[in-house]
Parts: structure tokens; sequence; C-alpha cells
């Protein structure tokens, strides 16, 4: 089955977005967490969460994970994916969605809850991964249902 | 007799041809669909009085697990944003539970020993030689210098409290924490020393917080104690600037900063570290009992050894074998 005609292009962009925003999150990281375009006061502060104990996951800064899950959505939003006729790789993709969308609520909570503020281009990489999660779980029993 | 016979042989005759009637119709409608149809199909396609309409083919309904998905996604961000929003920042003073305070003041000498100390001090800094004595009413003077609103501060002061209530009485202090975020550790659990009094027969214990948890002023160090600051705090002695916290040990040491990873604290509030202090299995007690111990231990070199029966005790004089030397 051939998801809509929307469906790839959409993903695509979402994933590219993405990854830009990671791939800046990752600079500032490990060059300068003050390089964001970002407010260090108030509820909105980008410093104190990429440079807070919830900054890395398993000695791994949560920047670079993310960069790497963009990559793989990127890959895996391309047509050829898509239109694969493999259901291994709808199931990799489901997986991943559903993997990603995790790791951002506990990242949201790390930021709501724990550390009590909001950063501004972390916000916009989870809101990307979310509508990557929502186009992918939605056209999932479609493309997971076929023989 | 004859008259019903005939009735129904009648009536029979008209069941067979209805019969004939249906299946010749059944074999046309399958013709009709071109179908290669058995016999058993066409029987199927009979349709009895009180038979039910064939169905139209339903169409594959739609599974609505993405959806729910999607929506308890947005349910649970939802939720957190609620807390964040509801959230209070008012775990101030107070805090604690009765005991508590009490608690911290008179951790056992027997967790203390169990816990022993690191294998060196960390922060600590030996003053210079020559440093003259730092007295008060002809008592050697522990200073502490912070603020309310200072994690490090709340950090510190825990091993201080335990290890100056060795040495005399507190009365007065509060639980408070640190500074909410985004400030670095926020809502760090500790004690304010701001109107706490503290006397001893063998020292005296000269602290001031200098602004509040929302960095208000709050106390103004004396001369005394600003003199000291202003002396010691500085990068050939502390490795700081000015920085808080700030304690001196009488003439012989001083650090800016905290004794111990502040991450032992993470996560608990006043009564749990409080509780955790009588654990020596805990990391709370190993930390904050193994910076009292070497705190005791360089006191007890500014009272020289007094009170015996706390600096005389195994940990202490083996803490004192690992204290910087001038």
């Amino acid at each position: 089955m051939r998801v809509a005609r929307w469906v790839p292009p959409v993903t695509m962009a979402l994933a590219l977005g993405g990854l830009a925003v990671s791939i800046y999150l990752t600079i500032a990281h490990y060059t300068d967490p003050d390089l964001l375009v970002c407010s260090d006061s108030g509820t909105v502060n980008c410093s104190a969460v990429t440079t807070s104990a919830q900054s890395t996951f398993l000695g791994i800064p949560v920047a670079l994970l993310g960069l790497v899950w963009f990559v793989a959505m990127l890959a895996l939003s391309l047509p050829v994916a898509w239109n694969a006729t493999s259901r291994n790789v709808h199931l990799v993709r489901f997986a991943a969605a559903l993997g990603g969308i995790g790791f951002v609520l506990w990242l949201v909570y790390a930021e709501l809850i724990i550390i009590g503020v909001i950063c501004l281009w972390c916000t916009i990489a989870h809101v990307l991964a979310f509508g990557l999660f929502v186009v992918v779980v939605t056209t999932a029993p479609d493309l997971l249902s076929e023989e | 007799m004859a008259n019903k016979k005939r009735k129904s042989t009648a009536s029979k005759q008209r069941a067979k041809a209805r019969q004939q009637q249906q299946r010749a119709a059944a074999g046309r409608a399958a013709q009709d669909a071109g179908s290669e149809s058995t016999a058993s199909a066409a029987r199927q396609s009979i349709r009895r009085p009180g038979d039910r309409p064939p169905r139209a083919p339903r169409r594959r309904r739609r599974s609505r697990t993405p959806w729910v998905l999607v929506v308890g996604v947005v349910a649970v961000v939802g939720s957190l944003v609620v807390m964040f929003l509801t959230r209070t920042d008012d775990t101030s003073r107070g805090d604690a539970s009765a005991g508590s305070i009490e608690k911290l003041t008179s951790v056992p000498a027997t967790t203390l020993e169990a816990v022993g100390v690191p294998a060196e001090p960390s922060n600590v800094h030996r003053l210079p030689s020559g440093t003259p004595a730092v007295e008060q009413d002809g008592k050697p003077v522990v200073l502490y210098v912070g603020a309310e609103y200072c994690p490090f501060c709340a950090v510190e002061r825990w091993p201080v409290v335990v290890a100056l209530s060795r040495f005399g009485t507190f009365s007065g202090l509060e639980s408070t924490t640190s500074a909410p975020p985004p400030e670095t550790l926020p809502n760090t659990p500790s004690i304010t020393f701001s109107g706490s009094t503290y006397t001893s027969d063998h020292l005296v214990f000269s602290s001031v917080e200098t602004q509040t948890r929302d960095f208000t002023p709050l106390d103004t160090p004396t001369d005394f104690q600003q003199r000291l600051f202003d002396t010691f705090n500085v990068e050939p002695i502390t490795g700081s600037s000015g920085a808080i916290p700030f304690v001196m040990i009488g003439n012989l040491y001083a650090w800016a900063g905290s004794q111990y990873d502040p991450g032992v604290l993470d996560g608990k509030d006043f009564d749990q570290i409080a509780n955790a202090l009588a654990n020596p299995e805990s990391d709370v007690a190993k930390e904050i009992g193994g910076a009292a111990n070497y705190l005791t231990a360089m006191i007890c070199q500014l009272t020289d050894d007094q009170p015996a029966d706390v600096c005389s005790s195994a940990v202490i004089q083996q803490a004192k074998t690992a204290l910087p030397t001038a």
C-alpha cells in the first residue's frame, strides 16, 4: 500500500528541521552554551537546561542523541522508505517514533518539573519530533497490516 | 376424505413448482454474474422469506489506536504544563518536620565514626603560616559567610552544623531551601544561620547570610567578618575571588564552595536528608558525615583537641593526618 502523497515530503521536512535544530544544540553543547540565541533568565532559559544534569543521558549529550534520531528519521522518511515493500522498514519507523516521543516526554518532564525552565530550541525540536510521531503512528496501521 | 387428499396433492404440486422457479431464478442470477457458481453457490443465493437482505461489503474499520497514542502524548504534556504553571516556589523556611533539626544537631558519634572520611578533604586550603590568630572573646573563630539563595551554601551548611554541634549548641536554626529555578541546584534543602545562635565553651561561630533565597538583602556582615572575607577569600588562598560560601577555621584553613558532591542531596527533602544522616550506609551520611569529620578534625586543631571525647576518636585522628599542611 502506498501512503498519501503528502506523507514523505512532510516527514522529510519535519526530520530536516529537527536535524538542523539538533545540530545547533549539539554545537552549543560542545562549544559554548551561550551560543544559543535564547533568553538566559526567567522561564525561558536555554543554557540552564543545556548545562543541567539532565542534558546528558548515560553520559551522552541529549542534543547528540536528538541529532542521531533525526538522521535516522530522515532516512526512514525518504520516499523509497515509505514505499518499501518490506514490513520491517515500517516497523522500525514506528518503533523509532514511539521511542523518540517517549524520550521527548522525559525531556519535557525534566525541563518543566526538575529544572523548572524551558529551553526554546529544545522545545522546537520536541514539537518537530511530535509532528513526526503523529504522522508515523497514524499511517502505521495501514502499512503494518499489509501482508 | 377424497377432497382432502386432492387438496394435499395440489399443495405439494404448488410447493414443487415454487422450488423449481426459485432454482431457475438462482441459476439465471449466477449466469448473469458470470460466475462459475456451483449448485452450492446457487443454493446460498436463495433467499427465503424472512432472510435478511445481503449486506453491502463493509469498509475496513480504521484503528483508533494511533489517535489514542497521540491524545495520550498530548495529555501527558498538558499535565506537565499544568504542574509547571501551578508549582509553588515557597519551599522555604520551616518546611522541616518537628525533630528534623534535632536529628541534624545530634548525629550519633557512632554514625560519624562508621562513615569515616574520604581519602582526602575536598576543597580545603591551609592558610599561610604566620596568619595571626582569629579570635573573639578569647576563643578561636569559625567563620561562615553565605546567602540563603546560594545552592552551594545550602550544601555546605549540613556538615558545618553537624560538626559544630559536637563543640557547642545551636538554637533558632530553621530549615530553608536555596533559590528556585532557574538557579543552579534549585531548591536545595538546608538550614539558615540567619536568626540562629551558637554557644560553645571552645569556640565562636561567626556566621552571616547576606541575602534571602529571593535575593533580597538579609544580614549585613560585621566589620570583623567583612575584613576576614576580604583578606582571606582571595585567589592565592581559596582559588576564588569572593565566592560563597566562604568558611574559615580560625587561622588554619579556609575554602570557598562546598566540601562534597551536592548530587547526594538531589531529589531529597529536608526530612529525608536528616533521616539519612543517621544511617551510616547512606550516601548522604557518607558525604555529609565525611565532610563533617574533616571539619571536626580541623576545629580540634583549633581548640587544642577539646572536647577530648570528640577529638580523640579514631576517625578524627585519622582525618587529621590527611589535612593539608602549611
